[in-house]
């Protein structure tokens, strides 16, 4: 495989006749979350691109967090969403969703639950259903949200997929605030360049 | 009464570590391996850079000249960083590598100050925290990661792990004031951090495929806190201060 970057030289360590195939040189992509402040609920912020669940988290802290309040963060790979159909107006997505669906053998997983409110925002965390299935979880809740607000979509993930950042961990949103050179409007730019402007003439 | 000769020393070789340090991981903005560590290396090198501001800013208060000026007006033998720093880069593996050695030792030394007996070091020891936090967890991840996972990335990380010990080690030089920053409650020390240092990263090395060389046969590589540099250092500094040097009194 032969590397974009023209610094990196690949080792040839294999030197048998057959090796395994190469994989695809891209990773998966990982769903973020993201609370702004304690006791708030958690917004989908975007996607990342990761190996695994550990580096999406390490990678998310960065990508959506660094320029903002955060008081929590999690992760799960985007194929582990289940999503819902989209609707549109007053037709709320609970009405797709079936009255009742049978429990399915062995025992009950926690199930997170997210809703969109309004096309073109972000889904919002609404709370953990325990199920067996996820067809099973919506069918559980659908009479709580079939007369309210129109739902326009639905996702839904078993917890045990999702990678949570660590309580002690929670110091990272902990940094000096005392950076305003990262910000491009601590520089002033455009003050400056009347400013220059005004001299010049 | 601080012994303010001792104070200094340590504060100018810590911020100095972190202002080149910074500078250097800096150089990958736009050639990270994938966008979204580009942006959390360059994130954590702006940190860097932060956090010597913030060492400069203590220096300035006990007398010694404005950050802006302490950063980028001096010659690369008024420098006390360690040598491990102003190692040009080399490829990803050899940054990673340096990241991890030099951050876990940065780490443990900023939780050591935040008993110091010198207040302001104490309280910004202690404002840092997070940032470190996130610092370390980066460097791990990456180094488990890589460190067990191919042929190719472990044969990399190995080879730099081999050739940044004996620069890593060179973080513990001591200084010619040990005794009273250890008597005078300040810093525990250059060889209690080393212990803790060793520690940790055996303890990390242990969960991968790489082996740490043994660091009795090794001689540490010192002389940068007494400002002998290697060659790198200077052009790394006309570089940095190119900007600043053309109207140092420009107002930003």
């Amino acid at each position: 495989m032969e590397s974009l970057d023209p610094r990196v030289n690949r080792l040839q360590l294999s030197q048998r006749e057959l090796t395994s195939k190469a994989p695809l040189d891209q990773l998966g992509t990982y769903e973020v979350f993201s609370q702004l402040r304690d006791g708030k609920p958690y917004f989908h912020v975007g996607p990342v691109h990761a190996p695994n669940r550990e580096m999406a988290f390490l990678f998310a802290k960065e990508q959506f967090s660094r320029r903002q309040t955060c008081t929590g963060l999690f992760v799960v790979e985007t194929r582990k969403i289940m999503v819902s159909r989209f609707t549109e107006g007053e037709d709320t997505v609970y009405n797709y969703i079936e009255d009742s669906v049978e429990a399915e053998e062995g025992q009950e997983n926690s199930y997170e639950l997210f809703h969109l409110k309004k096309r073109g925002k972000q889904h919002e965390h609404i709370g953990t259903i325990e199920c067996t299935s996820a067809e099973e979880g919506l069918s559980l809740v659908k009479s709580e949200f079939i007369n309210e607000k129109p739902i326009y979509n639905i996702w839904i993930v078993k917890t045990s997929d999702i990678e949570f950042n660590q309580e002690e961990d929670k110091i990272i949103w902990n940094t000096l605030p005392d950076k305003k050179f990262r910000e491009a409007l601590a520089y002033k730019a455009a003050d400056k360049i009347k400013e220059f402007k005004e001299r010049s003439l | 009464m601080i012994n303010q000769e001792a104070l200094k020393e340590l504060l100018y070789k810590m911020a100095d570590d972190q202002l080149i340090l910074g500078h250097r991981n800096s150089e990958w903005t736009g050639f990270g391996p994938l966008l979204e560590e580009d942006i959390a290396f360059s994130s954590m090198a702006q940190d860097k850079v932060g956090q010597s501001q913030a060492l400069y800013q203590l220096l300035y208060d006990l007398g010694e000249s404005d950050p802006d000026t302490v950063a980028f007006m001096r010659n690369a033998d008024q420098f006390h960083n360690s040598r491990l720093v102003e190692l040009p880069n080399g490829e990803y593996d050899f940054s990673l590598v340096r990241h991890f050695l030099f951050d876990t030792a940065e780490a443990l030394r900023f939780e050591m100050l935040t008993s110091s007996s010198y207040p302001p070091l104490a309280q910004l020891a202690t404002k840092i925290k997070g940032e470190l936090r996130y610092h370390t967890m980066h460097a791990n991840i990456w180094i488990k990661q890589l460190g067990s996972a191919t042929d190719e990335s472990v044969s990399r990380l190995q080879h730099s792990l081999n050739e940044l010990i004996p620069y890593a080690l060179g973080i513990f030089e001591p200084s010619p004031h040990e005794d009273q920053i250890i008597t005078e409650g300040i810093f525990q020390g250059e060889e209690l951090l080393k212990d803790q240092w060793l520690d940790a990263v055996t303890q990390l090395i242990s969960k991968t495929s790489l082996e740490l060389p043994d660091i009795t046969l090794i001689n540490p590589v010192f002389g940068g806190r007494i400002g002998e540099h290697t060659m790198h250092l200077q052009p790394l500094l006309d570089e940095m201060s190119e900007v600043f040097k053309i109207d140092p009194t420009a107002d930003w």
